[in-house]
């Protein structure tokens, strides 16, 4: 169990946040260069106060139209990508770590509302999961990739919780909870969570076209 | 494979598609797919691909999804799935029968009206992957016949509708004598250089609502406005082109277009009440030609009147009595914002104006923009079916006691006439220039 | 439930609450009263039982004096808290209270490759179900 620790620890750590962080890196250069070589005119309708402007709106809650026409989704969405963000950045034990390897250290949650963030994460994606199923719109576009980062999210919440609480099998799911949040480092540049990376730029592209061309509101 | 919603919708053949296909092999498609979606798309394709977390938030926003009770097949995302996402993952390797599909959805089951974008979490621009779509089908030859013919037109003699030179410069004069009944000293000044506005309309006014350019004619003249119309092609403003993905064509109007105004040293171009030609002389074709914005100013006819009634240049002598609604066109107003300036317009001249819901940038589609109408008369059905919702919208504002409809788009015009036909609405539809005329000040005749 | 039944809760509530009173030979858990507010659970850690299986006999391997960033050979300060020096934060170079036990402790036990060094083998929520792991 050391040895196994020692290295989901150690380099398969390195690892997952070299491709997490180089590939994000690749990913967004890739797609910048794919812009200068091919559609350069991108440049030229990009505004600061547009990009934010529409940002601003759909990173608030009910600031959309349609996120009031889905109000179950929108509060689920909002309050799922909050904990899947925030709990494992301010999390006490993993900010031991980063203070046991780098000396680095700040804030952190209560384990408590750490505790309660993790449940609402995991609930999170069991809505998305039964909303997959059983709204005939999504099932209609939904491929085997769209559970399997479903499943990719929610497999270090899960077996965080567990651990956290040391129900069952407490190494192996210790072991199990580093093993997935690195996966789940690793796939995001490499899987359509890579919407964390571009939406900021599809969102801030859609808001200078809106804002700046067609002067109309685009939430 | 995925099975389209028109299959069983449309019966009528298109020959445009049926002649098309059937001179498609499997090497053609994977070539044309690839020049498309390796050679001229880029950044944009990419990330909307790849960042689509496949949640159907868009479907909320189509009007072809809500009017056919949900059907996923109808979502634009849907639409996506069965296009795209398809000729991605199998490398272009589709069958001819795919192509054709592909066409109608993109051609006959997409407005292009933008308003998904709007529901998108992420903003991603569907219409953009449908124009992606139809540029494919066009390479390959698989486009519906009459929005093909209207292509050949444009390309033949620079407008829509087959109006010859003459022709064109004949009806003009006509109006013009028409009008001097109202007007004595009227005059519909052509090729007058240095003038301050060209006045631009789409290839059907002179074809066919010749009173359109009539009511122009009136405007222009009691506002006294130092205008021209142009007795060369390049007069008309409209673009099929741009909506059966043959962005050459599109360019080759454009320019003569442009180049038109600027040879006959204009300040502006003034235009009809016409949205697609908006689209495409104030946000696609200008960027074809490299030109980031137009390049010379382009004035809606929205625009137009909110000004010339804003100055006083025009007076209202009185004011419309029957209860209008407004509609509010995608191209102008999702893409123009003119929202405001409409309501100014509508409220100068009319004592009752009642809006309608949803309305301003959220208002639902024609459903006969983004060149649909233009496929013809195969696909009527497909339209009106496709568009209950507008039709329930339209209901709505008539139980709150609105008679006159009113829409400054052309497309969006001949499409809410077939809706309020076939649904029995009952609303009589009008543009701002109908209205606008009537109802001015008009120095006795 | 029977008021008899409390009892063995009670008695290892304050078992705990006194362990740092007792004597080493009777200590079950790391003294966690510096903490304002734990999170987990004491550390599990029987003093003698750990120090006899790790063949420890100087004090001073864990109970330490640094001075100028290097560690004193001949003297310990068993006498001392550990408190006394880790305070809440690391400070300079003195790690708080919190990283001085996590590196005295799961430091050398990675070193050794023995002994625990996953969160919840030493804060173990249920003690008595899963004492072993500490030992």
């Amino acid at each position: 169990m050391h040895d196994l620790y020692a290295f989901v620890r150690g380099p398969l750590a390195w690892a997952a946040f070299g491709v997490f962080i180089g590939g994000s890196l690749y990913r967004l250069l890739h797609l910048l260069m794919l812009v200068h070589r091919k559609e350069k005119f991108i440049y030229s309708y990009m505004s600061w106060k547009y990009s934010l402007r529409s940002i601003l709106h759909w990173m608030t809650p009910f600031a959309a139209v349609n996120m009031r026409m889905n109000r179950v989704l929108t509060v689920v969405t909002f309050a799922f990508h909050l904990g899947l963000i925030l709990t494992p950045v301010l999390l006490l034990s993993h900010v031991l770590l980063w203070e046991e390897s780098w000396g680095l250290s700040w804030w952190t949650l209560p384990d408590g509302v750490a505790d309660v963030m993790t449940v609402i994460v995991i609930a999170g994606c069991g809505y998305f999961l039964v909303r997959r199923l059983a709204q005939p719109e999504v099932r209609y576009v939904t491929s085997a990739s769209d559970y399997v980062i479903l499943a990719i999210a929610a497999a270090p919440f899960v077996t965080g919780f567990l651990a956290y609480h040391q129900w069952f099998a407490y190494e192996i799911l210790f072991i199990l909870h580093i093993l997935s949040g690195e996966i789940m480092l690793a796939a995001i540049p490499f899987t359509r969570l890579s919407h964390m990376l571009f939406a900021p730029f599809t969102r801030a592209y859609m808001g200078s076209e809106f804002g700046g061309v067609r002067h109309a509101r685009d939430w | 494979m995925t099975e389209s919603a028109s299959k069983d919708k449309s019966k009528q053949l298109d020959e445009g598609l049926e002649r098309g296909m059937a001179a498609l092999t499997e090497a053609k498609i994977e070539k044309a797919i690839n020049r498309v979606l390796t050679g001229e798309t880029g950044a944009r394709l990419k990330a909307y691909v790849e960042t689509c977390i496949h949640c159907g938030l868009c479907s909320e926003a189509c009007h072809y999804f809500l009017s056919h009770d949900r059907d996923p097949r109808y979502s634009p995302v849907g639409k996506v799935k069965q296009t795209l996402w398809e000729m991605l993952k199998k490398r272009g390797r589709v069958s001819p029968e795919f192509i054709k599909q592909a066409r109608l959805i993109s051609s006959t089951q997409c407005n292009l009206c933008k308003r998904c974008a709007m529901y998108c979490p992420f903003g991603i621009d569907v219409a953009y992957l449908m124009l992606v779509v139809r540029r494919i089908c066009h390479l390959l030859g698989v486009t519906p016949r009459y929005i093909q013919d209207t292509a050949h037109s444009h390309s033949v003699n620079m407008n829509q509708m087959w109006v010859k030179e003459d022709e064109w410069i004949d009806t003009l004069q006509w109006q013009e004598d028409e009008a001097r009944g109202d007007l004595p000293n009227l005059r519909i000044p052509l090729e007058k250089e240095g003038a301050e506005i060209m006045y631009s309309v789409i290839g059907p006014e002179p074809k066919f609502q010749a009173q359109l350019i009539y009511q122009a004619a009136v405007i222009m003249n009691v506002a006294g406005l130092d205008w021209t119309m142009p007795a060369t092609p390049g007069w008309d403003n409209s673009d099929m082109a741009m909506f059966t993905g043959d962005n050459e064509l599109m360019g080759r109007l454009k320019r003569v277009h442009f180049e038109t105004a600027m040879r006959l040293k204009v300040k502006k171009i003034v235009m009809g009440e016409c949205g697609h030609a908006f689209r495409s002389v104030y946000d696609v074709g200008n960027r074809w030609l490299g030109w980031r914005m137009p390049p010379i100013p382009i004035v809606h006819a929205i625009d137009f009147y909110y000004d010339l009634l804003k100055t006083g240049r025009l007076k209202v002598a009185k004011k419309f009595e029957e209860p209008v609604t407004l509609h509010d066109p995608c191209n102008v107003v999702r893409g123009g914002g003119l929202a405001d300036k409409a309501r100014y317009v509508v409220n100068a001249l009319c004592e009752n104006f009642i809006e309608m819901h949803p309305n301003r940038e959220h208002n639902i589609c024609c459903c006969a923009g983004g060149g649909v109408i233009n496929a013809g008369p195969p696909y009527k059905m497909v339209r009106i079916e496709g568009n209950r919702v507008k039709a329930e919208q339209l209901f709505a504002v008539k139980a709150k006691g609105a008679t006159v409809l009113i829409t400054p788009c052309h497309n969006c015009h001949s499409g809410l006439e077939d809706i309020n036909h076939h649904y029995h609405i009952g609303f009589e539809i009008k543009f701002l220039g109908d209205i606008l005329y009537e109802v001015i000040e008009k120095p006795a005749g | 439930m029977k008021r008899w039944a409390l009892a063995p809760v009670l008695a290892l509530a304050s078992l705990w609450l006194w362990a740092p009173g007792f004597s080493q030979e009777d200590m079950t858990a790391v003294d966690a009263s510096p903490f304002e507010r734990p999170q987990r659970a004491p550390a599990l850690f029987k003093h003698d039982a750990h120090n006899e299986k790790a063949g420890i006999d100087a004090c001073n391997e864990c109970h330490h004096v640094h001075r100028d960033g290097k560690k004193v050979e001949d003297e310990s300060s068993e006498g001392e808290r550990c408190a006394d020096c880790h305070g809440r934060m690391t400070q300079g170079r003195v790690p708080s209270l919190t990283i001085a036990f996590h590196t005295n402790c799961k430091g050398c036990h990675l070193e050794q490759q023995k002994g625990p060094v996953m969160c919840g083998q030493c804060h173990v929520w249920r003690p008595i179900k899963a004492g072993a792991a500490a030992e």
